[in-house]
């Protein structure tokens, strides 16, 4: 349990926060949805689950993305998933992209010119800069949510249904 | 700074930067809510904010 205080009644700890600062939280429950909306769900869900590894943050292993899962994604590759430099289970586009994600959350400096040019060369110079723009998105939820102690919350897909009429009134900007 | 992408136009955009429009549109427009619903918090002043920013700014060498 968070150890806000003073927090409105809901089901999980993101929801009682969400109840109390609700324009932040839809804000970053829309960012997650424009994150998942734009960004291949296979690679986005081994990207989240791997920087949960990264940032210690045992709950959110725990979770898991619908539209992955309807996309192919078997418990099998993600168990497999800290051995992806050799595991046969993981395709090249899918190393590309796990690299470019684990240097970007250890030291976003330090990612390199390959690194990034692998991943465009699989994913197009659009795919990069959206896969670029999700794990960061996902950074962000996960580094303020270990900060404010949510250790539970909806699923990827509940919380973003709970977005989309927020998100798709923002299209413009 | 040499964009390591390939980018739709050569043109910045207001701060400098290369111009990004268009890339991830869905993405873009949700970030900026998430910065505006951020700095019209009222829970942290404004001083507090730009020292905060600014400190990770150079916490992360982004120079512009």
């Amino acid at each position: 349990m968070t150890w806000l205080e003073g927090l409105s009644e809901g089901d999980t700890d993101w929801d009682r926060l969400a109840s109390t600062f609700p324009e932040t939280f839809d804000a970053l429950a829309s960012l997650m949805a424009a994150a998942w909306e734009d960004t291949d769900p296979v690679l986005l869900e081994l990207a989240r689950l791997r920087i949960a590894t990264l940032l210690q943050y045992p709950e959110e292993l725990t979770r898991r993305s619908a539209r992955a899962k309807e996309a192919g994604l078997e418990e099998a590759k993600l168990a497999q998933l800290a051995a992806w430099p050799t595991s046969p289970l993981f395709t090249a586009r899918e190393r590309a992209c796990l690299a470019l994600t684990e240097q970007f959350i250890l030291d976003a400096n330090g990612v390199t010119d390959a690194e990034v040019a692998e991943v465009t060369k699989h994913l197009g110079g659009n795919g990069c800069y959206a896969f670029v723009e999700a794990i960061s998105a996902l950074e962000t939820l996960q580094r303020a949510s270990l900060v404010l102690g949510i250790h539970t919350a909806p699923d990827v897909d509940q919380m973003i249904t709970r977005s989309t009429s927020a998100h798709a009134t923002e299209g413009s900007g | 700074m040499k964009p390591r992408i390939p980018l739709p136009t050569d043109s910045v955009n207001e701060s400098g930067l290369a111009n990004t429009a268009g890339m991830a549109p869905a993405l873009g427009a949700a970030r900026r809510r998430l910065y505006r619903t951020g700095f019209r918090m009222r829970n942290v002043d404004p001083v507090t904010t730009e020292l905060v920013r600014m400190r990770n700014a150079r916490f992360q060498s982004c120079n512009y």
